[in-house]
């Protein structure tokens, strides 16, 4: 009887281990950089306090804002080229016999590896990080949605396809909805990527074009690296790179779950 | 179904090269059209500088040095990862310990250790080997976490029975019927690895496909540049169909763990 009902205790040894660990290190991490004697050495404390300074001045948030925006927008053009064209390569085999090459073809090329003809195309500004984020979004979106596309139960498109259904009512009516778990799968994926890809590609701007003005959370720690060193505040977006990565993926599973409850998993 | 037949290995390698010619074609003319050699090159010049760079074997040098670098990051995640992995996936004690480090640090990419790791470690090769070995050791610890969580208890009690110790039990048991999805984890941890060797390489190294991509970008060479892009995505896929065959080699058995 006792063990139908979790004791106070059993509930509390849990989430007492699952903290211990991590403020361990945190105060191991204190004591050494303390005892390391390096002024520059990062502190827990130091980077608490360098958190707050960041977020009172707005800078953080604007910075996080700026890369927020290019993700956003590469996403919602990744997102518009690759769902019709993964349905459209999921329904018609003929289309995907000839598109299929080429999407294998670019999918192996890392998006950062792009950047540098990125920035010769079209600079270091905005567009070059949006055409990055969209290049390292459109491919997870792409496989997942052909991949539900392709997985949908035959009977039912036979089904539809009796009732006197054109091919395009069938996509419409059968293989999207169908479909849509994956494409949400897929879209979560591309979202963690896109949202690594923008990191790396503000960094490699912010690196390579000599820091100027572009904004954006990478461009800042790549400043506070090379031109002010203040290691503490790198830190503070290191945690602010991984806080919002979390978030992201937090909110569109959430979405997922509200947009279609019946492919919880 | 139909269609699977009837274009059957043939079918499948005739329509890759109709596709690619279309590209190709469609590549060249919007590159006479832009006629700029340093913007948008033509396939020819692109071509010539791949024979170029392949003859002095400068290409496979530098290749040779970021692949090093890969193998290196990725044996040293597998012999860091592997064992906490299982060690975490039988004991529920030492998860809830680990577990909570490991979801606080992972959704940092490896991408954003850069520039801390630039300043601890400075320009060379330690830089690369550190963010792809971090980048491979999340997909890797958690693809072996779930591998041995997913080991069949009854295998476990079955040798428990029969007096095997628990040290064997690990080796002959749970590690094997975890391979399958160690081996998908392996996979991972290299797709992730990859990406991120472009970027430490980019910014932070003198040698290798990231640093040729960026030397060659400012000296406004981009048909050099676009050859090492395509050898970064040529490479990439080899891993990829080496790891796959590696999988179906030793694991057949496991023909669903291959799909994802």
């Amino acid at each position: 009887m006792s063990t139908a009902l979790p004791s106070t205790r059993s509930f509390a040894l849990p989430a007492a281990r699952s903290v211990a660990l991590p403020i361990a290190l945190v105060v191991v991490w204190q004591l050494a950089g303390a005892a390391s004697g390096n002024a520059r050495t990062p502190l827990p404390t130091h980077v608490l306090a360098a958190a707050l300074q960041l977020i009172e001045s707005g800078e953080l948030p604007l910075a996080l804002l700026q890369s927020l925006g290019r993700v956003f927008t590469g996403f919602a053009i990744a997102a518009a080229l690759a769902i019709p064209l993964g349905l459209a390569m999921g329904s018609f085999a003929g289309v995907e016999r000839n598109v299929d090459p080429l999407v294998e073809s670019f999918r192996p090329i890392a998006a950062i590896a792009i950047l540098p003809l990125a920035i010769l195309w079209l600079g270091t500004g905005t567009p070059a990080a949006v055409l990055i984020v969209a290049y390292a979004a459109f491919f997870p979106i792409v496989v997942n949605t052909v991949a539900g596309a392709k997985r949908i139960n035959p009977t039912l498109l036979r089904a539809a396809a009796t009732m006197g259904l054109s091919r395009l009512a069938i996509v419409r009516t059968v293989v999207v909805p169908g479909a849509l778990p994956a494409i949400g799968t897929g879209l979560r994926i591309a979202m963690g990527v896109a949202w690594t890809a923008i990191v790396a590609a503000e960094l490699a701007v912010g690196a390579k074009a000599g820091g100027g003005g572009s904004g954006g959370i990478g461009q800042m720690m790549f400043v506070f690296y090379a031109y002010s060193i203040e290691l503490n505040r790198i830190v503070v977006c290191m945690i602010a790179v991984g806080l919002v990565a979390l978030a992201l993926d937090r909110a569109l599973r959430a979405a997922m779950r509200w947009a279609m409850p019946w492919a919880a998993r | 179904m139909t269609t699977a037949i009837r274009h059957g290995r043939f079918g499948t390698a005739f329509a890759y090269m109709r596709t690619m010619a279309v590209f190709v074609a469609a590549w060249w003319a919007l590159a006479l059209w832009t006629g700029n050699p340093a913007l948008l090159p033509t396939p020819l010049e692109v071509l010539k500088a791949i024979v170029a760079l392949a003859s002095d074997l400068e290409l496979f040098l530098h290749a040779g040095i970021s692949l090093w670098r890969m193998l290196l990051s990725l044996a040293l995640a597998t012999v860091l990862a592997v064992p906490l992995g299982v060690a975490m996936g039988l004991s529920r004690v030492l998860d809830g310990l680990v577990d909570p480090v490991v979801e606080i640090l992972r959704p940092i990419s490896g991408i954003a250790w850069i520039p801390l790791a630039l300043f601890i470690l400075g320009v060379g090769n330690a830089l690369p080997v550190f963010i792809m070995t971090y980048a491979a050791f999340f997909p890797i610890l958690l693809g072996t976490v779930a591998g041995v969580r997913g080991v069949d208890r009854r295998l476990i009690d079955a040798a428990r029975t029969m007096g095997v110790p628990h040290r064997r039990i690990v080796a002959r048991v749970v590690v094997p019927a975890a391979l399958p999805s160690l081996l998908v984890a392996l996979r991972l941890g290299v797709a992730s690895s990859w990406t991120a060797v472009v970027a430490a390489e980019l910014i932070g190294a003198p040698s290798g496909l990231g640093y040729a991509i960026e030397w060659y970008r400012e000296l406004l060479l981009t048909p050099q540049v676009m050859t090492f892009i395509a050898m970064i995505g040529l490479l990439g896929y080899l891993f990829d169909r080496a790891l796959r065959a590696l999988a179906q080699r030793f694991t057949p058995w496991a023909a669903d763990a291959r799909m994802s």
